[in-house]
């Protein structure tokens, strides 16, 4: 009897399931309004230093200008050329996203760091669209253009012993960026720091950061300041 | 034995719940029910609550089952308003009107029985009136918490009304979304009802959750069984064009998102074979649901009063017709972002042809106008070649063609393309890719007619006109600045989307029409329930 009672309970179980599972139409794993658009990666010259800021491919996600995201890519950020190549494994081919059609991206370094990137217009020398990496987002955001140039130096014979003149050196920029007041440019040292406030909170604001043990060494440092000044209320001054 | 047979009965009754339960969640309301060949017709749409689709289909159906027309409606907050134009050409009958979304089309769908006369021939060619019958009605209760307040029996022509809608604090709570308000001239001997229609055997379809789905098949011409592997393109045609495309599988099928469209919209969709050889062929499928089974009708003879009826709303619509009395305005969507650059990327160049002197064909145009682009038509037999400016070589493919946006194979298509016919050249002289295509340089023009006559008429190539997104409509004012013309307006009051209030005035003013007219209330609650109001007036 009790037999007969669960297998009925299962019966029904079943024809339910079959039901739900007939009214799924197959989704096809193309189905992708939005593609990425761009041009062939087109390999640097090799000198000494890097031009991109990571060494590998990275999983990340480019968020288009239509605010659509696409995630599961490789990508990699080019400080050389300002430019995001990922890579197309259907063609297997780098490809560099067209700008103008992306709001920004982000990927995820091998130790679990997550860096973002938006893209913003940039009214100063060389105005035009940048890639901006987020360091601290908020009232008043801290951005850094990772720039990469080419520099001349000494010569140098590489490793296939060519004589060259030219490295790749980092010119790393760093602004405090409000969407009202725009950029100002800040330097990794205390002075700089400290001078981006008004006089009478910069006192507060040394006492503040000696409270908290932070001496601003480097990028590391110059972040983390920022961030305790910002929650303690402090406007840096444009 | 007993347990056992209760159990049975037990099952068998939750599962009967589970499917009328399945049937609710959709309202289905229109302007009026009785309406005249070439007028408008507004509905709004109260869609299920559980259902993300984004779209919900309106079509309107005859009594041989054939679909006359349809528009797709955006739902916003789980409800969705629009109007869909009566063809002037309609027999005089009863119609359906059915409401449905996408994605359980096939389970259930909404009908609303509407009468429509045509406007020439009247009732001369009709001697029964045919109503439906058999199909579940659309239970809507009578809310003792609504009241009309202010409104006369009787009303002059052309006089203001200035109604209260007075709604119970404890009712407001249990509204959901919006109310619909309407004033419009009733017709007592044409009972209005929406009905049911709904199957157990259905398949269901794709979700519109983000737009319209277009959808179709491309099969093998040689062996009739579906093409795998071909690649689909979408283009709608424009000054940036929009394109999508789309890599078939095994069972040939394709599928494109129309998201940020609106309005009418043209559409190209082709493919071509995986080889030169290869022969197949497109077929879309429908944008509207089958007709489907037809429901029964039952038929009856004429009311005098219908008669009489039909007779001033003809009258009324024909002189409306002649001063250009519109029922409608369309509102201008909001801005949506624009695409800042085509798909094929900024051009290096574009040129403008009519800036220079006449040149007779293509071959001479790029020539004299696009340094970088070689096009030789030895022996009749076109060649396009587009330099890469990173390597400084041509490509030895073909680049991508373009006329319109609509990409092209065919060189003899363009060969005979002088600067009078062509407005714009855009032209990319390096490598492209969109998504998994690749693009040897691109050559795209822009055609002065942009009427897409050079394209060749062929099996995988469909021209479609689309109804995409309805614009929101909004009815229009009086705008009668002569008191010679008369107001012939049967709907004097249209307002889909009243915000719930403890008191909401209504003021609208009467039109020339004489007759029977009703102040209606509708809403949904919380529980699912349809729930009305309504208040008659004479206007004489």
């Amino acid at each position: 009897m009790n037999i007969r009672i669960i297998l009925l309970i299962f019966l029904f179980q079943v024809s339910g399931f079959s039901g739900i599972i007939a009214a799924q139409e197959p989704m096809n794993r193309n189905w992708d309004a939005e593609k990425i658009k761009g041009t062939r990666h087109i390999p640097y010259p090799t000198y000494s230093g890097f031009p991109f800021l990571n060494d590998s491919w990275s999983p990340g996600k480019i968020e288009f200008a239509s605010g659509e995201i696409a995630d599961s890519l490789y990508l990699r950020y080019s400080s050389f050329k300002d430019e995001v190549v990922y890579y197309n494994k259907a063609i297997t081919t780098q490809i560099v996203i067209d700008k103008n059609s992306l709001n920004g991206f982000s990927f995820t370094e091998k130790d679990g760091r997550t860096r973002v990137f938006r893209k913003q217009y940039y009214d100063g020398f060389m105005k035009g669209n940048r890639y901006f990496e987020v360091l601290s987002d908020g009232e008043t955001d801290l951005l850094s253009y990772r720039k990469v140039s080419l520099v001349t130096t000494m010569p140098y014979k590489d490793e296939q012993n060519i004589l060259k003149n030219m490295v790749y050196g980092t010119e790393y920029q760093y602004y405090f960026y409000s969407q009202e007041k725009g950029y100002n440019l800040a330097r990794m040292n205390s002075n700089s720091f400290l001078s981006k406030f008004v006089k009478e909170s910069q006192k507060p604001i040394k006492k503040l950061l000696r409270k908290n043990r932070i001496r601003i060494l480097d990028e590391n440092s110059f972040v983390q300041a920022w961030k305790v000044v910002e929650k303690e209320g402090f406007k840096v001054i444009f | 034995m007993k347990k056992f047979t209760y159990l049975f009965m037990f099952l068998i009754s939750i599962s009967m719940i589970g499917k009328t339960q399945e049937k609710s969640g959709f309202g289905f309301f229109t302007d009026r029910d009785v309406y005249v060949s070439g007028e408008t017709l507004l509905a709004k749409i109260f869609t299920p609550e559980d259902n993300p689709s984004r779209i919900v289909y309106l079509d309107l159906v005859n009594q041989f089952n054939s679909r006359v027309t349809g528009v797709s409606l955006e739902i916003k907050n789980n409800q969705a308003d629009g109007f869909l134009q009566l063809p002037d050409s309609l027999g005089s009958g009863t119609y359906m009107l059915r409401a449905y979304l996408r994605n359980t089309a096939e389970k259930i769908k909404i009908m609303r029985e509407i009468w429509i006369s045509n406007r020439f021939d009247g009732l001369e060619k009709i001697d029964q009136l045919k109503r439906v019958a058999g199909l579940e009605k659309i239970q809507e209760q009578k809310s003792g918490q609504i009241e009309i307040e202010n409104v006369d029996a009787i009303y002059q022509t052309n006089s203001d009304i200035a109604a209260t809608i007075k709604i119970d604090e404890h009712l407001l709570k249990e509204i959901e979304g919006n109310l619909l308000v309407s004033v419009a001239q009733t017709d007592p001997s044409f009972d209005p009802a929406s009905f049911i229609w709904s199957s157990d055997q259905f398949k269901e379809g794709m979700t519109e959750n983000k737009g319209i789905i277009l959808s179709g098949t491309v099969t093998d011409k040689k062996t009739s069984e579906p093409a795998a592997g071909v690649t689909v393109y979408l283009t709608i045609p424009d000054t940036i064009p929009g394109f999508q495309y789309y890599q078939t599988r095994k069972d040939g099928r394709f599928y494109f998102l129309l998201e940020d469209y609106y309005g009418p919209v043209q559409a190209v969709v082709q493919c071509f074979g995986n080889t030169p050889a290869q022969r197949v062929k497109i077929a879309m499928d429908g944008l509207y649901a089958e007709p489907g089974k037809i429901p029964e009708f039952i038929q009856q003879p004429f009311p005098e009063e219908f008669t009489g009826n039909i007779k001033r709303n003809i009258d009324a619509i024909t002189f409306q017709k002649i001063f250009s009395q519109d029922k409608i305005k369309l509102a201008t969507p909001g801005i949506k972002k624009q695409e800042l650059s085509p798909y094929y990327g900024n051009p290096t160049k574009t040129v403008d042809p009519q800036l220079f002197i006449d040149l007779p064909n293509f071959t001479e145009i790029s020539r004299e106008l696009l340094p970088g682009v070689k096009f030789r038509n030895y022996n009749n037999e076109p060649t396009l070649q587009v330099i890469n400016n990173n390597m400084h070589t041509y490509f030895t493919e073909n680049p991508l063609i373009l006329i319109d946006g609509i990409p092209i194979r065919d060189l003899n298509v363009i060969k005979d393309m002088g600067t009078a016919d062509i407005e714009r050249i855009d032209v990319c002289q390096n490598e492209r890719f969109y998504g998994d295509l690749r693009f040897p340089g691109v050559v795209a023009l822009y055609t002065t007619k942009a009427d897409y006559s050079r394209l060749p008429e062929s099996d995988q190539l469909i021209r479609m006109n689309l109804e995409t997104i309805q614009l929101q409509p909004i009815v229009s004012e009086p705008e009668i600045k002569e008191s010679s013309i008369p107001d012939l307006r049967q709907d004097i009051y249209w307002n889909p989307s009243v915000v719930p209030g403890e008191n909401l005035p209504v003021k609208c003013i009467t039109s020339s029409i004489v007759g029977q007219f009703k102040l209606i209330v509708r809403g949904r609650l919380k529980n699912g329930n349809l729930i009305y109001s309504e208040k008659q007036f004479e206007v004489k």
